[in-house]
């Protein structure tokens, strides 16, 4: 959206206000003198003041900024909202400064015709759903006399997952430790024969020698426990909190996705994900987990 | 948060050198009046500062900066005694700027260092009148503006010269609302509050006394006097006398002033050579006032005329001061003298040059008639071996006798001396008279200039039956001097040699320019008043002007210049004009948008039209025309200047109906 004149406030910052009472005495003092020369002065520096105030305010008229509206994060970590601020205009916006709470801002110049990109980041503490409908863009350029600013009506919201922490094994785990026989040295690398390549596979498992030789481009498959796929139940963790459930269930959502490539599923109560891989497959089960119990539903 | 952290963040070594740099330039503007102490304190200071910066160490410790402020401003007292006023306070705002260099540590100790700048000019302009100090100053808070502007930015700022152009950007743009504020802020007559009197620059020009060689300092200095604009008659040179203080008391070497302001001005009988003139009198510290001969009108509110016609005012003339009067240089008296001073304008030492006593007999028994002993004097001077010289030798003890029967070179001082001697040693009541005679004429700009090169002495004798008759014997011995000036005198002489200035006429051409320039100066910007500011709105045609008027017409210049303000700041904000080209073109489908077919973004012109054309086919024929002739004219080949012109005034011909609206399209 872009910023129309109407919705900019502006007013004198601490440093403003000092400068105009320095102004006011110079007044005095020219007036008192009888001096022109220090009149001239000094009504030339109320008029710079006055400039500098509609250059304040130009700064932010008729920017441009975007957002994304949905950010995913941890509990205890920053949620980062990427803004895209457009400059259409053949001036430069210095220190253009965005504000989502009183410890979250980020300043940026955009230069003439061009846009760039600002990371907030703020701080989220509880896992959850976090909605601010509105961000502040403020400027203090040039001097810091001034400080002009408008509120810009925006919902954005943080999907916080909680913290993944807890120490309980992968279920697959658990359960091969449960049938110790089975598995021993060679654990879930049974190597079944090469199938052609699809797009996503672990860079490990291509099969580069065959690659190498000049034919087609192959994917090593295994057999046995690493294709089965691995369900992250809620029932699996009896005798835990709900929020320990849902850390050590992040926990394992971010494990299986960084571990070998075996596709995972996630089922907590009311919610059930299809076996997958990759990082959508990743961020819909976080999503989940985030808004368990939640009364806003992921959009 | 960020912006808060910005305020407090350190102030690093090269930000400081510009800091510095700026206080540097602020104080250079009141170097002249600083005690130097100050001054090296405050260049010690900043050394200290910028060396510990240098090194990534922080501003001193708070003790030592309280033990420097406390020590330099205790010195500050002593010497001056007070904080009032205006040159002890300057001298405080300087010593509080060096300090606060000391201790500057983030940016919002920038902030107040820059606020002492802007003071710091402000003060440097009520002691200061001059346009290059003016221009200086307003220099100087562009470079401190610009500075500001790259301190106080949170994201840093490409090169210096952008920050300086944008300062200066805004500088301009303040410039029009200055003006106006400027010329319709209401002025008050008098200051708001009294403040204590300056001790302005030292004595230069005439004293209330004279003795040998007193006058010849002053020949060889430039310095101004005052200026004099006649407003009908020029007087010629003969009668071009400024009259400054007359003296009567003598002690064989010296001339002083008998304090003479008790008697009044015997009333005078004027007889011939009435002149106006306004006199603009450059400060000098004493109560009189240069006027020609024999002032009859003044405007000055409290000034009055001696009884030996001097026109003086109760206090120092310490500012330049403007007086129109009018005089006469042929004037009777009606009284007679009177008997006390007949006795003190005789009165000789006894004791002292006894060879001009002599002499002074033996004329006076050959010349009994008053009249003839002056010519026999002045014949004598004439005659006899004198030489007028700006480098008489040095006379000591009996100087009148030392000068005429020894040395025989002098100037006006020495003459008039001698004569006055001679004249009362006769029993004719004289005085010696000082001031200006002759000046410069400014062509440029019609007024003259009067400098301390032009001073003069002269005697004054009473004659029976007629009252002062003025006796130059200066113009016995060397009428060029008050008939092409003092310099015309004495250009064979060595110590005029040195104004070579003189003689380049260009050069003295372009000093008459820059004078005249600072006459008007003065009289438009440093003299503009209540009354400047009642003619100006009469000017623009507003009657009977009054400070109601004023400000009204103050609410509505501030209006306009602030709307131009706003109109300006915005202009900036769009792209650069098109050429009128695109812009006719924008024109056309601004037209077709307003009967409800706009055109698409990704719409070419030849689409465009077609799609028109199938959407109105009445307009179908004007629309490929001009949209085809617009291709051409862009995308094709040849200069388009012709053409570009017909599409122009085709699109302003093309005027699109609504469906519906029109029964006949």
């Amino acid at each position: 959206m872009t910023i129309h004149r109407r919705r900019i406030y502006i007013l004198p910052t601490r440093f403003g206000i000092m400068l105009a009472a320095l102004l006011t005495a110079m007044l005095i003092g020219g007036l008192n003198y009888n001096s022109n020369l220090g009149l001239a002065f000094a009504f030339l520096m109320v008029s710079v003041a006055l400039v500098a105030m509609h250059h304040c305010h130009r700064n932010l008229l008729g920017l441009g900024v975007d957002v994304n509206p949905e950010v995913d994060a941890f509990a205890g970590q920053d949620a980062a909202f990427v803004f895209m601020l457009r400059n259409g205009s053949p001036m430069d916006r210095c220190d253009i400064e965005i504000r989502c709470t009183d410890d979250a801002a980020a300043i940026k110049s955009v230069s003439a015709n061009s846009y760039d990109q600002v990371t907030v980041n703020i701080p989220v503490t509880r896992r959850g759903v976090i909605r601010w409908n509105q961000f502040e863009l403020c400027t203090r350029y040039p001097f810091g006399w001034f400080r002009a600013w408008t509120y810009v009506q925006a919902s954005i919201a943080a999907f916080v997952a909680p913290y993944p922490r807890g120490d309980r094994p992968l279920p697959s785990a658990a359960a091969l430790a449960g049938s110790a026989a089975q598995s021993e040295a060679r654990g879930d690398e049974d190597f079944a024969g090469l199938r052609s390549y699809t797009p996503g596979v672990p860079l490990k498992h291509m099969a580069w020698k065959v690659l190498a030789r000049g034919a087609e481009a192959a994917v090593r498959s295994y057999t046995g426990l690493a294709a089965q796929p691995e369900w992250l139940e809620w029932s699996a963790l009896e005798g835990l909190s709900v929020e320990a459930r849902l850390s050590q269930l992040c926990r394992w959502v971010v494990d299986s996705e960084a571990g070998y490539w075996r596709p995972y599923g996630l089922k907590i109560p009311g919610v059930a994900i299809a076996p997958g891989r990759g990082a959508v497959h990743r961020a819909r089960c976080l999503r989940a987990l985030a808004t368990y119990l939640e009364e806003d539903p992921p959009q | 948060m960020k912006a808060a952290v910005a305020a407090a963040a350190p102030v690093t070594y090269p930000q400081l050198k510009w800091i510095c740099a700026c206080v540097a330039l602020a104080l250079a503007a009141h170097v002249a009046a600083l005690p130097l102490w100050l001054l090296l304190t405050v260049c010690a200071i900043a050394a200290l500062r910028l060396g510990l910066a240098a090194r990534g160490r922080a501003a001193p410790a708070r003790f030592v900066r309280l033990g420097i402020a406390a020590l330099s401003i205790v010195l500050l007292f002593l010497q001056l005694h007070t904080f009032n006023g205006l040159a002890a306070g300057s001298a405080l705002l300087c010593l509080m700027a060096g300090l606060k260099l000391l201790e500057t540590q983030s940016h919002r100790d920038v902030y107040v260092i820059t606020l002492i700048i802007y003071f710091l000019c402000l003060a440097a302009l009520l002691r200061g009148e001059s346009f290059w100090l003016l221009s200086y100053l307003i220099g100087v808070s562009w470079f401190t503006t610009a500075t500001l502007l790259r301190l106080s930015s949170a994201t840093p700022l490409p090169e210096w010269q952008r920050s300086v152009r944008y300062a200066g950007r805004i500088l301009a743009q303040a410039l029009p609302l200055a003006l106006v504020f400027w010329l319709f802020f209401p002025r008050f007559a008098g200051p708001l509050w009294q403040l204590p009197e300056d001790n302005r620059s030292a004595v230069s020009g005439l004293g209330d006394s004279m003795s040998p060689g007193d006058i010849t300092e002053l020949a060889l200095s430039d310095d101004i006097a005052f200026r004099v604009h006649f407003t009908a008659a020029t007087p010629p040179p003969r009668d071009r006398y400024w009259r400054g203080p007359v003296l009567h008391e003598f002690d064989g070497h010296t001339w002083r002033r008998t304090d003479s302001r008790e008697t009044q001005a015997p009333a005078l009988l004027p007889v011939g050579g009435e002149y106006q003139y306004r006199l603009s009198l450059e400060p000098h510290q004493h109560n009189w006032i240069f006027a020609l001969d024999w002032p009859t009108r003044w405007d000055l509110p409290d000034g009055v005329l001696t009884g030996d016609y001097m026109l003086v005012q109760p206090g120092p003339v310490s500012r330049t001061l403007d007086v129109v009067a009018t005089s006469y240089s042929r004037v009777e008296a009606t009284l007679p003298l009177s008997a006390a001073m007949r006795r003190r304008d005789t009165a000789l030492p006894p004791d002292r040059n006894p060879r001009t006593l002599k002499l002074a007999l033996e004329l006076r028994s050959a010349h009994p008639d008053d009249m003839d002993y002056v010519r026999a004097v002045l014949d004598l001077f004439r005659q006899q071996q004198f030489f007028y010289t700006l480098n008489p030798p040095p006379l000591a003890g009996n100087s009148v006798d030392a000068f005429l029967f020894d040395t025989k070179r002098g100037f006006c001082g020495h003459f008039a001396s001698a004569f006055a001697a001679l004249s009362r040693a006769a029993g004719i009541p004289t005085r010696v008279v000082t001031g200006y005679q002759g000046g410069t004429y400014n062509r440029f700009a019609n007024y003259w200039i009067v400098r301390q090169s032009d001073a003069h002495a002269w005697d004054e004798i009473w004659i029976e039956g007629h009252g002062w008759l003025r006796i130059d014997p200066t113009a016995a011995i060397a009428p060029e001097r008050i008939e092409r000036g003092s310099s015309g005198a004495a250009a064979s002489d060595d110590l005029l040699a040195n104004s070579w200035r003189q003689r380049i006429p260009w050069f003295a051409d372009m000093r008459l320019r820059l004078d005249a320039l600072g006459q008007l100066w003065r009289d438009r910007i440093l003299k503009f008043n209540q009354d400047s500011q009642e003619k100006l709105l009469l000017l623009m045609r507003i009657p009977e002007p009054d400070g109601q008027k004023l400000v009204v017409v103050l609410a509505i210049g501030l209006g306009a210049a602030l709307a131009w303000l706003t109109w300006q700041v915005r202009r900036e904000l769009k792209p650069p004009t098109k050429d009128p080209l695109i812009r006719a073109y924008d024109r056309l489908c601004r037209k077709l948008a307003a009967i409800g077919l706009p055109r698409s973004a990704h719409e070419g012109a030849e689409d465009y039209a077609a799609r028109i054309a199938a959407a109105r086919p009445d307009l179908a024929a004007a629309v490929t025309a001009l949209c085809r002739r617009y291709t051409q004219i862009r995308y094709g080949a040849g200069s388009p200047d012709a053409a570009e012109l017909a599409f122009i005034s085709g699109v302003r011909a093309f005027r699109p109906r609504r469906l519906g609206v029109s029964a006949k399209p």
